[in-house]
């Protein structure tokens, strides 16, 4: 795998291992803010520090001069820290305003991330906000009152959804919403959940229940089948007076129009090997090939809408 | 820049002697070793000859039992579905939790497939826990395959050994061991030490040969199946136009190996021992990965604790110092390496894996580079990280006690 960096993130990388003046590298002692974001375990840390000017009778007004990190991973992990130290002090940020300040800013100033290190800017904005909390309770401001959310403990409550990366259920879907992601594979390259093991993927209470949760529900691999347009109609013709032709083109239909949109969603695909009455041979390709829930998806899935579909008898063979 | 290249366990430049020896086979002695007319004769001839060498530089085995592929991969997939498809009855296979992908993934695969397949544990210095391994050993157990080198670590397994505890518990179980880190630098007597070894794997580009060049041996009368059919190449075992020219330079690199072996490897194992001397003398919290177990001469495993080593690599890089790393940043996946997961590396430290791997065109000179640039990459990582106290130059109080925790959680 070679590196795909822009040149702007390679450069502040370089910036910030070489100690060069004007880099972020650092931790405020008796910071104003305090955020910190990530674990050694999962790969990358983060913990961003920034310290403001006062104002002397509102706290809201308070305007962030300073800003610090120390980061534990890789180069874009180093670079996407020193860019946000770099875009809050460029800016003049008070630090409410400085919430709006999203992963996304982070990619921009970086002029782009490599799709698999997105997390690394969304490590980035979340240490931020944790950071802009930590100012919140010090300062005795009420964030609750200005209708912003105070969510940043949310992290160590509620039930773990992806075991490896330690990341619980209102998290993700604060992701899925924030980020607008639409995939398991948006979800793995942001935050990394689902990136390892992947068996929280398709489990009940998984990456795609939660996608579905939030973006509206949308026929999956384990759950319950939307009734489809001919679904247990009385069949005008059973498939043994059908033709082999008629009914391997009949397969193939249904497999084209339904099977393969779903799976493409997780990147996967489906091929048919061969069909001898009414057992159909499959094997997946892509990100299914190697699923540890290729089975299931076979049976609940493929099988299930072949059976709906055109016939009863239909057994779906994973080859 | 000048290159210093330490990856040689990924593959090796091909030697001056070896690409003198196959050229002709590319240019003037182009023809298909498989016709009848005269020209032809010598494309056949070489490919005898070289198979005569190979044979007998593994410790006399027959000529007729070298196979020649297109690469370790294509070997070690051969050598296993060519097991189980000559074998219907037997449905468990016994390999290591820290093969290369080329076995380890055919292991997972062979899982789904409905074989049973066990993965015998490693102990913190990679060493293979050999209880495991003989409670592993079933009455249907059809084949065992454990590699007699790790390309990670270096960490040499025990292959004498095991594949003697696998005959005599069962003289029908098949013996696998993938070589490809070990041929033409440790011993490998087929009529001696490694009489009960049944297939062996290894490829040409870990020995400077060129890549796309691969071996299998099968020892006579071992039951093994074809994996790619079509022409009668290789006795109808492996069809396929033969790759005459790199089987000329693996057969030319295998013996150049062997004639400097006594002078290379003691000078390569005195650079790789200064390197990893000085390492762990100019830098805090390094661990050898390995350490305590025996281990090729050329490969040394770092793991540099609290820092990820995508940006060591880099910076690596920037000097012109070509390494690898384990870390999950450079797997691909957002995993660490296998290899270090099975060794239970403190996961501290498992992120910040650097492997150097070095070989006969390595010099001094270059070794004196790493040991100058090295320390201070880590360090400067070191200061960026929030696990380091740069003012002291050590872990954090609250980071000290990852370094007892062995587990990834």
């Amino acid at each position: 795998m070679t590196w795909n960096y822009s040149k702007k993130t390679t450069e502040l990388f370089m910036a910030a291992v070489s100690g060069k003046p004007g880099t972020h590298l650092g931790e405020i002692e008796d910071a104003d803010g305090f955020g910190e974001h990530g674990s050694i375990a999962c790969g990358d840390a983060l913990r961003f520090t920034f310290r403001v000017d006062r104002h002397a009778t509102d706290p809201r007004q308070d305007r962030i001069i300073e800003a610090r990190y120390l980061t534990f991973g890789c180069t874009s992990a180093i670079a996407a820290s020193e860019a946000l130290c770099c875009i809050i002090e460029e800016g003049d940020f008070t630090p409410i305003d400085a919430l709006r300040i999203t992963n996304q800013d982070i990619v921009k100033y970086l002029d782009g991330l490599p799709q698999a290190k997105i997390h690394c800017s969304v490590m980035g904005a979340e240490a931020l906000e944790a950071a802009v909390f930590n100012w919140a309770q010090k300062r005795g401001v009420d964030l609750a009152e200005l209708g912003i959310d105070i969510r940043h403990d949310e992290q160590e409550e509620g039930r773990l959804v992806c075991t490896c990366f330690g990341l619980t259920e209102p998290y993700i879907l604060r992701k899925i919403e924030e980020l607008k992601l639409t995939s398991i594979a948006d979800i793995t390259n942001s935050i990394k959940a689902g990136g390892a093991c992947m068996s929280c993927h398709h489990t009940p209470g998984g990456l795609q229940d939660l996608l579905d949760k939030v973006n509206g529900s949308r026929p999956t691999t384990l759950k319950q089948l939307p009734v489809l347009p001919m679904a247990r109609a009385p069949r005008a013709q059973p498939p043994t007076e059908m033709s082999p032709f008629k009914f391997a083109k009949k397969v193939e239909e249904v497999i084209d129009s339904y099977v393969r949109p779903q799976l493409a969603n997780d990147a996967g695909d489906i091929e048919i090997v061969d069909i001898k009455d009414t057992k159909v041979y499959c094997t997946m390709k892509g990100a299914c090939a190697n699923c540890v829930g290729s089975q299931s998806t076979i049976k609940m899935l493929v099988e299930q809408a072949l059976k709906d579909q055109i016939d009863q008898r239909i057994q779906v063979i994973e080859v | 820049m000048k290159i210093i290249y330490m990856d040689n366990n990924a593959t090796t430049r091909v030697a001056p002697e070896v690409f003198a020896a196959l050229e002709p086979f590319l240019t003037d002695d182009y023809f298909n070793p498989s016709s009848l007319y005269e020209p032809a004769h010598g494309p056949a001839d070489a490919i005898t000859a070289a198979r005569k060498t190979v044979a007998r530089l593994l410790g006399n085995a027959r000529p007729a039992e070298i196979l020649f592929t297109s690469c370790a991969t294509e070997s070690n997939n051969t050598a296993v579905f060519g097991t189980i498809a000559a074998n219907p009855d037997r449905r468990h296979i016994i390999t290591t939790g820290v093969e290369h992908p080329a076995i380890f993934s055919v292991g997972e695969d062979l899982q789904r497939r409905g074989i049973d397949v066990d993965f015998i544990p490693v102990d913190g210095d990679g060493r293979i826990d050999r209880v495991e391994f003989v409670r592993a050993l079933r009455a249907d157990t059809l084949m065992v395959s454990v590699m007699h080198a790790n390309n990670e670590t270096g960490v040499i397994f025990p292959v004498e050994e095991l594949s003697r505890i696998t005959k005599e518990t069962d003289e029908s179980i098949i013996f696998h061991t993938d070589a490809t880190q070990t041929v033409g630098k440790l011993p490998i007597d087929l009529r001696g030490s490694f009489k009960h070894v049944d297939l062996l794997s290894f490829s040409g580009h870990k020995l400077h040969a060129p890549k796309g060049i691969g071996a299998l041996f099968i020892r006579r009368g071992t039951r093994c199946r074809p994996f790619l059919l079509g022409g009668h190449q290789e006795d109808g075992r492996r069809a396929g136009t033969e790759n005459v020219a790199f089987i000329v330079g693996l057969a030319r690199a295998l013996e150049l190996a062997m004639e400097r072996h006594d002078e290379d490897e003691p000078r390569i194992l005195a650079m790789r021992d200064r390197l990893e001397k000085e390492l762990t003398a100019r830098i805090p919290y390094l661990e050898v990965n390995g350490r305590n177990a025996p281990r090729l001469s050329n490969t040394l495993n770092v793991a540099c604790h609290f820092i990820e080593g995508e940006g060591i690599l880099y910076q690596l890089s920037a000097e012109g110092i070509c390494a690898s790393s384990g870390s999950a940043c450079t797997s691909g996946s957002l995993e660490p390496s296998h290899v270090l997961r099975a060794m239970h590396i403190p996961f501290s430290a498992i992120h910040g894996s650097v492997r150097f791997s070095l070989s006969r065109y390595n010099t001094e000179a270059e070794v004196d580079r790493v040991i100058e640039v090295f320390p201070g990459i880590v360090d400067s990582l070191r200061r960026l990280s929030p696990y380091w106290d740069a003012k002291k130059n050590e872990p954090r109080p609250e980071a000290m006690e990852m370094l007892t925790r062995a587990e990834m959680p």
